[in-house]
């Protein structure tokens, strides 16, 4: 199929209906609006529906009743109303139905801002509801990417009966990238499976819950989530390297559109003869840390480690978790819906090994 | 000349159908069950019983069944609810508002295309007791999960069972909502005026002056509001409903709940619109009442408030 122009929400959309989900529920907040606009249109072309819930806290519960019926579903928002779907979250881990939430970030704390962040990190990783429970996370850097995740997002939903969240900030949301989709129309449904509520015709009746009143069972149900859980951290980690086929001084990580603002920076120092490399984390959960910690024994040990971010230090933690006091971890952000510069990242990088 | 069973282990002796019984035929039995209830034997000569079916009508924990003078029976326990004995209260009438809901959905044919989803508050639990496929929902949010499952898979009926406090309270906006929007999904309100599960506390729907652990010294109107009166509330949308209230009160009430219940989901099955049936329902333990006054309780302060009827259809017009 030919490259399309399409704005990244509006990608989204329809990389959803490819993957074989026609069936939405949302509430209106910026900077991810666009989602649901090009779903209420695009939605009863292929059989599906699509509800405008009355707030957040019901789109989330709405995915609940939709993923528990077995249909893929999706819902989207932005970081103010991705705390309001906490709870639900919480619920549809302990239930395992599988859905996908996206979260077009945008700045906080409280209303913030607008304009692009990616300060929900360690809401995403770390965050959101209450209870031992994990959400896989995705973060795209490029409209593209996030096309491609959303089948990814879908097929690890189903496989992990998981919840999966695509993580990606207002730039990703906003801009229009040539973009190519998977398949041509309608994607499929889930597979036959044994949990899905449709009636006990013909079968054992089937329950959706997650209230364990014995501890023993309750503690039965955490062991067998984290055991999948523990799978998903084997299996599922992705991660990008760029720059890394030769000798480098020092590995700047970043995710998202920071990772391609990054990028730009790196080719610009490296004109002037430093060798940087870049890692690149795509799932945020599972976080990539063995890739990560590999990626930086590769420099000697005075080699040097840049975290940059749109926030003010989150994803941070984690690369110095991976480095396990080895070596120091610099951070580099902005936050407020500033988007660093290249040339701003290229300077930090200059004040490290320049 | 009729007869009736009582299964003595099922009973948990709260005396409705002793109640209920227009000869009198039904005492309390000296003898306790395994449970630790003093459950009810049939006491009266058995030429008496005119096999009415008001004590199986009242009982809250399906342990009455009836047969005629044919020896035809006349009541049998649905197959809609499991053989769970229920953790409800002895005389609480959600085993009642349960079995009249799940008796309706075996007379219409729907329970193998029936989803249910049970709430936060004393129903918690109603998934160990509706034998069919169940959602149990985080506090309030029931109707958004019925408006994701009935969206997703139409043919499917769908309703929530909820409490006042999980309906009236924390879950207002999604009950209004998916009412306002029309959703096909039929929804039990069981409005008991007091939160049950958490040990009685004030719900919107506590009556005023009513003492609760968190109106000990009865609810001030002043500061707290009055009763919410839900039905009214949904009625006065424009979107076409079916919205009625009745009682669970006694035999006779409950046999009218039951039509209403039937309606409601008859007019989900047609595709015709929303429907909503509030339960009036008593708390007989915090309330602190006997089961047999907590039901004049509810008939001489709850239901002057609350008027039974229905406040809404589909077919008849509503005000513009």
């Amino acid at each position: 199929m030919a490259k399309v122009l399409m704005k990244g929400n509006e990608a989204l959309g329809e990389a959803a209906i490819r993957a074989g989900c026609v069936h939405f529920f949302g509430y209106p907040i910026t900077p991810q609006t666009e989602v649901p606009e090009y779903l209420v249109k695009r939605l009863p072309e292929v059989g599906g529906a699509f509800v405008q819930a009355e707030s957040e806290v019901a789109s989330i519960n709405m995915v609940y009743g939709a993923a528990g019926v077995g249909i893929k579903c999706l819902t989207s928002s932005s970081s103010p109303g991705i705390s309001l779907m906490a709870e639900g979250m919480s619920y549809l881990a302990a239930c395992e139905l599988p859905c996908v939430i996206i979260n077009i970030m945008r700045a906080g704390p409280g209303l913030g801002g607008i304009l692009p962040s990616q300060s929900d990190y360690n809401q995403a990783t770390k965050g959101h509801g209450h209870g031992d429970y994990e959400l896989i996370v995705l973060a795209p850097a490029s409209v593209q990417e996030a096309v491609d995740l959303m089948t990814l997002a879908f097929d690890l939903a189903e496989q992990y009966r998981n919840p999966v969240m695509i993580c990606a900030d207002g730039m990703i949301g906003q801009m229009m990238e040539p973009v190519e989709f998977p398949g041509e129309g309608r994607g499929e449904p889930f597979k036959p499976n044994d949990w899905e509520l449709t009636g006990a015709k013909g079968r054992a009746r089937r329950v959706v819950n997650s209230l364990f009143l014995a501890p023993e069972e309750l503690f039965a149900h955490n062991i067998h989530l984290k055991e999948k859980y523990d799978r998903i951290h084997r299996d599922e980690m992705r991660s990008d390297l760029y720059g890394a086929d030769e000798p480098y001084d020092l590995l700047l990580v970043a995710f998202g559109t920071m990772a391609r603002i990054s990028k730009t920076a790196i080719d610009e120092v490296r004109r002037d003869g430093l060798r940087v490399a870049m890692f690149r984390p795509i799932t945020l959960n599972p976080y990539p840390t063995p890739a990560l910690r590999a990626a930086m024994d590769a420099m000697g040990p005075s080699g040097k480690v840049l975290t940059v971010e749109m926030n003010m230090g989150q994803m941070v933690h984690d690369v110095r978790f991976a480095a396990e006091g080895s070596r120091t971890v610099d951070f580099y952000g902005t936050a407020g819906g500033i988007v660093p510069s290249p040339d701003q990242v290229a300077a930090k990088i200059r004040a490290l090994i320049g | 000349m009729s007869r009736i069973e009582i299964d003595s282990i099922r009973c948990k002796g709260c005396g409705r159908c002793i109640t209920a019984c227009p000869k009198d035929l039904i005492e309390f039995s000296q003898e306790i069950n395994d449970r630790g209830y003093t459950y009810v034997d049939f006491t009266g000569h058995q030429e008496d019983c005119s096999g009415c079916t008001l004590c199986a009508v009242v009982c809250p924990d399906q342990g009455i069944e009836v047969w005629n003078f044919k020896d035809k029976q006349t009541f049998v326990n649905t197959t809609g609810l499991t053989e769970n004995m229920t953790h409800y209260c002895p005389g609480c009438t959600h085993g009642v508002v349960h079995r009249i809901t799940a008796e309706v959905l075996e007379e219409l044919g729907l329970l193998d295309r029936t989803v249910g989803v049970a709430p936060v508050g004393c129903s918690v639990l109603a998934y160990e007791y509706f034998n069919i496929d169940m959602f149990e929902a985080a506090h309030g949010r029931a109707p958004a999960v019925a408006t994701g499952a009935k969206r997703a898979r139409p043919n499917l009926i769908v309703f929530t069972y909820q409490g006042d406090g999980d309906l009236a309270s924390i879950g207002g906006n999604e009950i209004l909502h998916a009412a306002n929007r029309g959703e096909k999904i039929t929804v039990i309100f069981v409005n008991n005026a007091i939160y049950g599960m958490t040990g009685g506390q004030m719900a919107p729907t506590s009556m005023p002056n009513q003492k609760t652990t968190t109106s000990p010294m009865g609810r001030d109107v002043e500061t707290t509001g009055y009763p919410m009166r839900v039905s009214e509330l949904l009625a006065s949308l424009k979107t076409p409903a079916f919205i009625a209230r009745g009682s669970a009160h006694d035999g006779k009430h409950s046999l009218k709940l039951k039509k209403l219940i039937r309606q409601a989901f008859e007019y989900q099955r047609d595709n015709t619109c929303f429907s909503f049936v509030e339960v009036l329902s008593t708390c007989p333990t915090n309330w602190g009442l006997s089961p047999d006054e907590a039901d004049k309780w509810l008939e001489t302060t709850m239901m002057p408030y609350y008027p039974l009827g229905i406040f809404k259809q589909p077919d008849v017009a509503s005000p513009a």
